[in-house]
C-alpha cells in the first residue's frame, strides 16, 4: 500500500464538522463575504445527519419586548446552573446576542412553533427563571420537539445558497501549522479511501462531542471525541474535560434522549412506589431543577432500592409519568418523543408509565477558546488562524453544568462570532503547508493496517465504555478513578494489538473504528485524569469523597497530554466580570449557593 | 416481549475493489428489543468486522440507516427484532442497500446524487416576502403552519424515493417534491412561480403515478403523497 496525499486543495475557510455551529459560522462568512471558498468536512453522509439534528427541546433567548423576562435573569440562571464556573464575559456576550440569532433563523425559514398571534411560542425549561430564581421563565423558543433539526435544515439551506463545498464521510486526522499559525488539515475521505491536504487561511473546529466514551449515551455513533485527540496531538490543551453532563431522562435500553420538554410540559418522575420523589431533592423547582441534580436524584433513588428492573435490558430505572397530560400535548408538543417510547420501549405514553434512566448527554469541557471562538494554546495566548465552536469547544458558557436549551443558543451565537472574527484572516495570504505534511497520519494509519494481533476493536470499545459509565459517570470517587485510569492504560495496550481484516482503504469501517478507538481512549483518559484531580463536586462532576464545592478548585482545568496517560495540569481563572464590575445585580454573580 | 429469537440476516454485500456482489448469511440469537442497527454491530463484534453499514443518531431522527428489509425500505435503527418477526412473518431477513445512489460498500450508499436532487429544488426561501412586521419575526398563525408542518418533519432518509415506482434518476423523488412544497406553502416564500416551474419540469411530478408507496413506507408517518398531490395541482390549497 502506498501512503501518499492524493491532492492538496487550497481554500479560504476550512470547517471541520458540519453541524449547527460549523454551518452557522459558514453562513455568516458567506453572507458577509460572498464568494468565499468554504470547505466543510463532515463524518456523516450529509450535514443534515449531524448530531445537532437530534436536539429536541428548544433554544433559550430573551426577546427585547418580553414584559417580564430580562437578559440579566438568563445570565444569572446560566451562572447559577454552571455552578459558578461559566465565564461571565462569554455568558454576557451570548445571552445578549440570542434574540437576534432567533430572528435570523426565523427570517431564513425555520419553522418555529407559534403562539395564537402567530409569534414565536415559548416554553419553560429546567433552571430558567425570572427575577433570579423566583419563578419559571417562558424563554425557550422551539420547533415542536425537533428544534435542532429545524436549525440544521435552515443552515444547510443557507450555506447551499452561499455556495459551500462539502466533503462527506470524511475525517480530519491531523491539523497543519505554518510558523505557529494554523494552515489547514489532513483529511481522510472514506468514500474514495484518499488522503487530502486542505490548505486554508482559517480553520474552524466544529466537531461535536465525545459521548461515545460512555456505554449509555444520547450521542450519535460519530461522537467519538476526535477533536480532543486532534488537539492533544497538536500539543494543545483541553479545558474542563471532567465536566460531563448526564441527562436525567434517557429511554431505558438504547439511552435515547427523552427531552426535558417532558418535564416542562408537566411530566412527573416517580419511583417504584410511584412516589413523586423530586420534592425531596428540589422542593421548589422539583422536575424543573437542573439536569445534574435531577440525574443524581434518579440515581440515588435507584441505589437506595427504589428503582424498577427492566427484564429485557437488565437495567434498573425510574418512571416518567405523562398519563395525566391532555391528548393535544402528546400530539403537538412531544410527538417525536412519544414516538420514541412507542417504537423503542413499546409503551404508549398516554396510558402507560415510561421507563427512563440518566444517559450521558453533553460535554461542557472541550477545546478552550476566547469569547470569539479563537483557540487558546494556554490561559492567555491564541493560536492564529484556528477557531473552535459548538460542543467541541469550551469558551466557557456552560461551566460545569449546562442548562437545557442553552446548547443550541451557544452553537449558533458562537458560530456567528467566530465567523465574524475570522474574516480578517481571509484577507491575508494563504499559509504554506509543511513539506512533510501527513507523515503523522500515515504513520498512524499504516500502523493500524500493519498490526497482526488478536485483540478486537469492538470488545475493547465495549470495555472502555462500560468502565467509563461505571467509574467516571454520575458518581465518582478517588479509588474508582484511579482504577479507571490504570484500566485505560491496559486498554490502550490492547488496542495496539488489533488487526484490521479489510485490507482496502475504501469505506473501511474497521479502519475508521480503529482510529476512533484511539480517540475514545484519549478522551476517556483526559476526563478521568481531570476528574481525579478535581477533589470537589461541581455541577455534573460529583465526587462522593468530596461532596461539596471547594473554593480552592475555583478555576478551569487546562489539561495537556504528551504520551498516553501522562498529563500536565494547568489552570485558567474563571471570568467574573459581571460580579467585578459592580452594579445593581453584582451580588447575584458572586459565589452564590445553588439551591432549587 | 418474548425472545430471544433465532434469526438469519441475509445481507447483500459489495466489495468495491473486486466489484463483486454476493449475499452473505449471518445466523444469530437476538433479543426481541434489539434493533437492526444493534444486529449489524453484533455482526461486526462477533462474526465479521468487515461488514460496512450506515447509521448516525440511531433513533430515527437523521435517516442515515435506511436499508431494504425483505424488499421494504425501513430505518434499521427503529426496526426491533420482535416487530420484524411479527411484521414479516419470518425469521429470515434479506437486507439490501437502498436504491437511490451507487453502493460504496455493502449497505453503505453514496447519498450525494440523491441529495443533489433535493438541492435542485432549493430547500430554502428563494425570495423572502417583505415582512409586514418590520425587523422581527414573521407572524404565522398556528392554523396556517398546521397545513404544512408535517412536511417539515422529513429527514431525507430516502425510504420514499426507494419505494417510489417512478424512482430515480428521472423523478426527483417524493422527498424532494415535499422539500419544495413546504416552501410553496410557507407564507414567507415569494418565489412560487419558480418553484412550480421546477416541480412541473422534466424531473418533476409528472413522473408520479400516485401509487402512494411514499406515504406507505415513510418512517416518520408523513402523508407524503398528500404533499405531492398539492404540487401536482399547481396551486396552494385555499388560494
Amino acid at each position: 500500500m502506498r501512503w501518499r496525499l492524493s491532492r492538496t486543495v487550497p481554500c479560504d475557510l476550512l470547517i471541520l464538522g458540519a453541524g449547527g455551529a460549523g454551518l452557522r459560522c459558514a453562513a455568516e462568512v458567506l453572507e458577509r463575504r460572498p464568494g468565499t471558498r468554504v470547505i466543510a468536512v463532515t463524518k456523516v453522509a450529509h450535514p443534515q445527519k449531524s448530531h445537532t439534528s437530534t436536539a429536541q427541546g428548544g433554544l433559550a433567548a430573551v426577546s427585547p419586548d418580553d414584559p417580564i423576562d430580562r437578559p440579566i435573569y438568563h445570565m444569572f440562571d446560566t451562572w447559577k446552573g454552571s455552578d459558578c464556573m461559566a465565564d461571565q464575559d462569554v455568558v454576557r456576550r451570548i445571552v445578549e446576542a440570542g434574540w437576534e440569532e432567533i430572528v435570523w433563523l426565523e427570517n431564513r425559514g425555520m419553522h418555529f412553533s407559534r403562539d395564537l398571534d402567530g409569534r414565536l411560542a415559548k416554553r419553560t425549561f429546567g433552571g430558567h427563571t425570572v427575577h433570579f430564581g423566583e419563578a419559571s421563565a417562558y424563554r425557550a423558543v422551539y420547533e415542536a420537539d425537533r428544534t435542532g433539526k429545524g436549525i440544521m435544515d435552515t443552515l444547510w439551506g443557507e450555506v447551499l445558497r452561499g455556495g459551500i463545498s462539502f466533503l462527506h464521510q470524511s475525517m480530519a486526522t491531523e491539523l497543519l501549522f505554518s510558523e505557529g499559525r494554523c494552515a489547514g488539515a489532513v483529511i481522510f475521505r472514506q468514500k474514495t479511501g484518499e488522503f487530502l491536504a486542505i490548505q486554508a487561511k482559517a480553520t474552524v473546529l466544529a466537531m461535536g462531542g465525545c459521548g461515545q466514551v460512555f456505554r449509555v449515551t444520547t450521542n450519535c455513533r460519530q461522537n467519538t471525541g476526535d477533536h480532543l485527540a486532534l488537539a492533544v496531538q497538536a500539543g494543545l490543551p483541553v479545558m474542563d474535560p471532567e465536566a460531563v453532563q448526564f441527562h436525567p431522562t434517557g429511554i431505558v435500553g438504547p439511552g435515547i434522549l427523552a427531552s426535558e420538554t417532558l418535564r416542562s410540559v408537566g411530566g412527573i418522575l416517580r419511583n417504584k412506589d410511584l412516589e413523586p420523589f423530586m420534592e425531596h431533592y428540589a422542593p421548589k423547582m422539583r422536575e424543573l431543577a437542573p439536569r445534574d441534580l435531577v440525574a443524581r436524584a434518579i440515581e440515588t433513588e435507584i441505589r437506595e432500592g427504589r428503582g424498577v428492573l427492566n427484564p429485557d435490558h437488565g437495567i434498573e430505572h425510574v418512571w416518567i409519568d405523562l398519563r395525566h397530560l391532555p391528548e393535544h400535548v402528546h400530539r403537538t408538543q412531544i410527538p417525536e418523543v412519544a414516538g420514541f417510547f412507542r417504537k423503542f420501549a413499546n409503551v404508549d405514553s398516554r396510558h402507560e408509565l415510561c421507563p427512563i434512566r440518566p444517559s450521558n448527554h453533553y460535554h461542557m469541557g472541550g477545546i478552550p477558546t476566547t469569547s470569539e471562538g479563537e483557540v487558546l494554546r494556554d490561559a492567555q495566548r491564541v493560536v492564529p488562524g484556528l477557531f473552535a465552536v459548538g460542543e467541541c469547544a469550551c469558551a466557557s458558557f456552560h461551566g460545569f453544568n449546562r442548562l437545557g436549551t442553552n446548547s443550541l443558543l451557544e452553537l449558533i451565537t458562537m458560530g456567528r462570532f467566530a465567523g465574524r472574527r475570522l474574516l480578517g484572516y481571509l484577507e491575508e495570504g494563504i499559509p504554506v503547508i509543511p513539506p512533510d505534511t501527513a507523515q503523522a497520519t500515515f504513520q498512524k494509519f499504516s500502523g493500524y493496517m500493519g498490526t497482526r494481533g488478536r485483540a478486537k476493536i469492538g470488545e475493547i470499545r465495549g470495555k472502555l465504555r462500560g468502565l467509563m459509565t461505571e467509574k467516571v459517570g454520575v458518581f465518582r470517587v478517588e479509588k474508582g478513578l484511579q482504577e479507571a485510569i490504570s484500566a485505560l492504560m491496559g486498554l490502550k495496550a490492547e488496542a495496539d494489538e488489533t488487526a484490521i481484516r479489510n485490507r482496502d482503504l475504501v469505506m473501511n469501517q474497521e479502519l475508521v473504528e480503529r482510529w476512533e478507538l484511539e480517540n475514545l481512549l484519549v478522551s476517556a483518559m483526559l476526563i478521568a485524569q481531570a476528574a481525579l484531580h478535581r477533589r470537589e463536586s461541581r455541577g455534573g462532576h460529583f465526587r462522593e469523597d468530596h461532596p461539596g464545592r471547594n473554593a480552592d478548585f475555583h478555576y478551569h482545568s487546562m489539561v495537556y497530554m504528551g504520551p498516553f496517560g501522562e498529563v500536565r495540569m494547568d489552570r485558567k481563572p474563571v471570568d467574573m466580570s459581571l460580579h467585578r464590575e459592580g452594579g445593581t445585580h453584582a451580588e447575584m454573580f458572586g459565589m452564590i449557593e445553588r439551591r432549587y | 416481549m418474548e425472545g430471544p429469537y433465532e434469526i438469519t440476516l441475509r445481507i447483500e454485500r459489495y466489495d468495491p475493489t473486486t466489484r463483486s456482489r454476493w449475499v452473505q448469511d449471518y445466523r444469530m440469537e437476538a433479543g426481541g428489543m434489539l434493533r437492526f442497527t444493534d444486529l449489524f454491530r453484533k455482526i461486526n463484534n462477533e462474526q465479521d468486522p468487515t461488514l460496512a453499514w450506515s447509521s448516525s443518531c440511531e433513533h430515527a431522527q437523521c435517516g442515515s440507516c435506511a436499508v431494504k428489509v425483505n424488499g421494504r425500505p425501513v430505518l434499521a435503527c427503529e426496526l426491533l427484532v420482535a416487530n420484524a418477526v411479527e411484521r414479516f412473518g419470518t425469521r429470515r431477513f434479506l437486507v439490501e442497500p437502498i436504491t437511490v445512489g451507487p453502493v460504496v460498500r455493502d449497505l453503505v450508499v453514496d447519498l450525494e446524487p440523491a441529495y443533489a436532487r433535493v438541492e435542485k429544488v432549493k430547500p430554502y426561501l428563494i425570495r423572502r416576502k417583505d415582512n409586514p412586521y418590520g425587523r422581527g419575526e414573521y407572524r404565522i398563525p398556528p392554523r396556517a403552519l398546521e397545513v404544512y408542518v408535517e412536511a417539515t418533519r422529513c429527514i431525507h432518509c430516502f425510504c420514499c424515493a426507494t419505494a417510489c415506482m417512478s424512482g430515480p434518476p428521472n423523478f426527483m423523488g417524493p422527498n424532494a417534491v415535499m422539500a419544495s412544497v413546504v416552501r410553496v406553502m410557507d407564507p414567507r416564500e415569494e418565489a412560487l412561480e419558480e418553484r412550480f416551474r421546477v416541480l412541473h419540469g422534466p424531473q418533476g411530478v409528472r413522473h408520479c403515478h400516485t401509487s402512494r408507496a411514499c406515504s406507505h413506507v415513510c418512517p416518520k408517518e408523513i402523508d407524503v403523497a398528500h404533499f405531492v398531490a398539492i404540487a401536482k395541482r399547481g396551486k396552494v390549497p385555499g388560494q
